[in-house]
């Protein structure tokens, strides 16, 4: 409904411009736009509901649902591995996210700067945003941080002996977040959009003035790509949120060593398909819409207070 | 320029589209329901012209029928599976039958989904843990209204599919869990193979200590991970006079024999004798062809003894089968005849007399015998277990021996898990890690367990 409307709104944004010759264009867009409305009703909508009501009962997947009203929402509050799950998802999310955002910006501040070749580098770098969420990225991780793999070979070159990077309850989530923001590919590639939308006039002015780059880089870089930030930001906070495959490859579906893996994703899958607790499952999902609207909704909030539009 | 409406609606946009996705849920299946307990016949009758294959002998040429058999297993096993439906449909021109296969992971969540269908594979294979979930469940047929031979199936474990006045699942073979042992390793170390009817659980220990100490760093005495698997725990309190689940289905062991196994694993990794905890758990988790005995970084990893052929070919040579330490150390002997896998039906099938005819095919007829081998535990059905001894390959044979000569001292077998045992199996790797890592002590660990696991077998 809202996409409605903002379809809408640019629809119309966009007609002012152009002739009355074209106002058959409505039409086409809705054919076009039908495969994406029948999948949306189909694929999402359909389940949606059917989630919400499962929710609501005791579904087991064999066997016929039976209602039991909001026991299961009631149940999640005793459910020591919940509680463990949310603490494992919310550290992910606070402390990847803002690393991976930051490994994304200061590298498009480098290829920023007019590098020859530079459309090799950005594929380069954007590469592992396509995998990073891959089955195959993941068993190449196991391997890597293995007790015996890469880096522990690496270390010993050194006299280190590693720890069991993935096998240990110390490391193995700290291991997934370097994978994390090892991703940084996507929002590297809007923050290099961004940072070609800056009018260089800004720069050369400072440089007159004579402030360095640094003062440069704070007081026009950062304002002017805020809400691009703020853009890669919210993105970035709900993906974390649904981090699923690395886990689950990595710890074998278990969510070990001892659940410090058990991400909110995979405890609801372990739920849904491993226990047959299909009904519990379907009230943890909507409780993490719930928990992702309500981080999204934050975000949106305190987006006032630092993000700068230039209008 | 930087314009403030396009970002802020992207975000926006996004963020709607993406939440919508969080809950994504299985398919609206609600409205399968009354289909799959519709009776069977009227489906069958409206769908071909001939007289439907019914009950007795005499009902003539029955018409065409398709059914579809799952399981799950490696390469090797689907092929070997395909080669089976082969010869079966030569043999039966009017029956096909349709494969489908996965690994033993994707297996229960495709299972459990096809089934939420309404679409349960006529022929599948079962196991242990899940056979009651599914039985109790009204998904799976009662074997003794069809047309299946049992009269020839090892008695001692044909009694695992047996329970709720109906026989839910014929065991396809046994295993026995058993200590490999690489001979190379234990030369090399200079150590004396132990006798493995009287060591016991100290024996055990000191040999296995001994052996990392006496080899190169790298080398292990045993792959101990405590209790990853919920049959170390088995054997163990059967050893004790206990057993894993009582004939009820209850915990059958007290926590203070629980916490004595983990004291095992612990001593064992302080003494050096197996790999320190987060390496125990990477070499655990790589499966057979990378465990220890099988890469030769160890002299003993227990399994199955129809995992044999595979480590043997891993490891390159042969290698020698030990019964468990401490089978004549406390109140009995805990080894036992494992059920390998089962075959259940449907009770929703289209052509249950086909389905069960495959089915009594596979367990039955020596032919499917020499396909099969052992590749589903040594034979239940002694007659074809005898019909294929020579035809087993070395590893095989050695391992059929084993069992031979085991079954000749093993008291019963153990008592079948309740409902919900699939999912006490995971309750049990967490809990054993935590005791492991150190986060609780054994007796901790053994407490939490009784109760979280009478829990999930309570309802």
């Amino acid at each position: 409904m809202s996409v409605l409307s903002e379809l809408g709104s640019l629809r119309k944004s966009k007609s002012l411009d152009r002739g009355p010759s074209q106002r058959h264009d409505g039409k086409w867009a809705l054919f076009f736009l039908a495969p994406w409305f029948v999948g949306l009703v189909l694929i999402v909508a359909g389940p949606l509901l059917a989630s919400l009501y499962l929710s609501l009962t005791d579904y087991d997947l064999l066997s016929n649902a039976n209602f039991i009203g909001l026991e299961n929402y009631v149940e999640m509050f005793g459910d020591r591995r919940l509680r463990k799950s949310l603490v494992v998802t919310f550290t992910y999310v606070i402390v990847s996210v803002p690393l991976q955002l930051m490994a994304a910006l200061g590298l498009a501040l480098l290829l920023d700067r007019g590098l020859r070749g530079l459309a090799i580098y950005r594929s380069a770098f954007y590469l592992p945003s396509l995998l990073g969420s891959s089955v195959a990225i993941a068993i190449l991780w196991r391997q890597i941080f293995g007790a015996d793999g890469l880096v522990n070979q690496l270390l010993a070159v050194i006299g280190i002996d590693g720890p069991g990077w993935i096998s240990h309850p110390d490391y193995a989530l700290g291991t997934l977040m370097v994978l994390n923001v090892w991703t940084f590919g996507s929002p590297m590639v809007i923050f290099l959009a961004g940072l070609r939308q800056i009018p260089t006039m800004y720069y050369e002015a400072a440089s007159l003035d004579g402030a360095s780059k640094l003062q440069q880089f704070f007081t026009i870089t950062l304002p002017l790509l805020s809400p691009i930030i703020f853009f890669n930001l919210v993105l970035q906070v709900i993906n974390a949120f649904q981090t699923f495959t690395q886990s689950y490859i990595v710890s074998n579906g278990t969510g070990g060593p001892v659940d410090s893996t058990l991400f909110y994703t995979l405890y609801l899958y372990q739920e849904g398909f491993g226990n047959l607790n299909m009904g519990y499952a379907s009230a943890m999902a909507w409780l993490l819409l719930v928990i992702i609207a309500g981080m999204t909704a934050a975000n949106f909030l305190l987006s006032k207070y630092w993000v700068f539009y230039n209008d | 320029m930087t314009s403030r409406t396009p970002w802020k609606r992207m975000a926006a946009l996004l963020a709607a589209s993406t939440l919508a996705l969080t809950a994504c849920g299985q398919a609206d299946n609600l409205a399968e329901d009354e289909e799959t307990t519709a009776p069977v016949q009227t489906a069958q009758e409206t769908e071909t012209d001939q007289p439907p294959a019914t009950e007795g002998d005499g009902g003539g040429e029955p018409g065409e029928a398709t059914i579809r058999f799952a399981w799950w297993g490696s390469d090797s096993r689907h092929q070997m599976n395909q080669q089976l439906i082969d010869a079966f449909e030569a043999e039966h021109p009017n029956i096909t039958v349709v494969p489908d296969y996965t690994d033993w992971g994707g297996y229960w969540d495709k299972l459990a989904t096809q089934t939420a269908a309404g679409d349960t594979p006529d022929v599948m294979m079962q196991e242990e843990r899940y056979l009651r979930e599914y039985a109790d469940r009204g998904i799976l047929a009662n074997l003794n209204d069809f047309d299946v031979d049992t009269s020839k199936i090892d008695p001692s474990i044909l009694g695992s599919g047996e329970f709720s006045d109906g026989l839910w699942g014929i065991a396809t073979g046994v295993n026995v869990r058993v200590m490999m042992a690489d001979p190379e390793v234990f030369a090399a170390a200079g150590v004396e193979m132990p006798d493995d009817k009287t060591w016991t659980w100290d024996d055990y220990n000191e040999i296995m200590s001994q052996i990392s100490a006496n080899t190169e760093d790298g080398v292990y005495g045993a792959q101990d991970f405590g209790i990853p698997e919920s049959v170390e725990l088995t054997v163990w309190a059967r050893q004790h006079g206990q057993d894993l689940w009582d004939p009820s289905g209850e915990i059958g062991f007290d926590p203070e024999t629980m916490a004595a196994r983990w004291q095992v694993t612990l001593d064992l990794i302080e003494a050096g004798g197996a790999p320190e905890v987060s390496q125990g758990l990477e070499i655990n988790a790589a499966g057979p062809e990378q465990s220890l005995v099988a890469t030769g970084r160890g002299a003993i990893s227990p399994f199955w003894s129809n995992q044999l052929e595979a480590i043997t070919s891993a490891a390159g040579h042969e290698l020698q089968l030990l019964r468990y330490p401490g089978e004549s150390q406390f109140e009995r002997q805990g080894l036992f005849l494992k059920p390998a896998m089962a075959l259940s039906m449907s009770a929703s099938s289209e052509y249950p007399e086909e389905a069960a005819l495959f089915l009594d095919w596979m367990l039955n007829s020596p032919e499917a015998g020499e396909i099969i081998l052992s590749d589903r535990g040594l034979p239940a059905n002694l007659d074809v277990r005898a019909h294929i001894m020579d035809q087993l390959g070395e590893a095989d044979q050695q391992a059929a021996q084993f069992v031979e000569d085991v079954s000749a001292d093993i008291l019963d077998s153990a008592n079948t898990p309740p409902r919900g045992a699939g999912e006490v199996n995971s309750l049990l790797q967490r809990i054993n890690e935590e005791v492991l890592f150190g986060q609780i002590t054994p007796q901790e660990g053994a407490e939490r367990f009784i109760e979280e696991a009478s829990a999930i077998t309570g309802d």
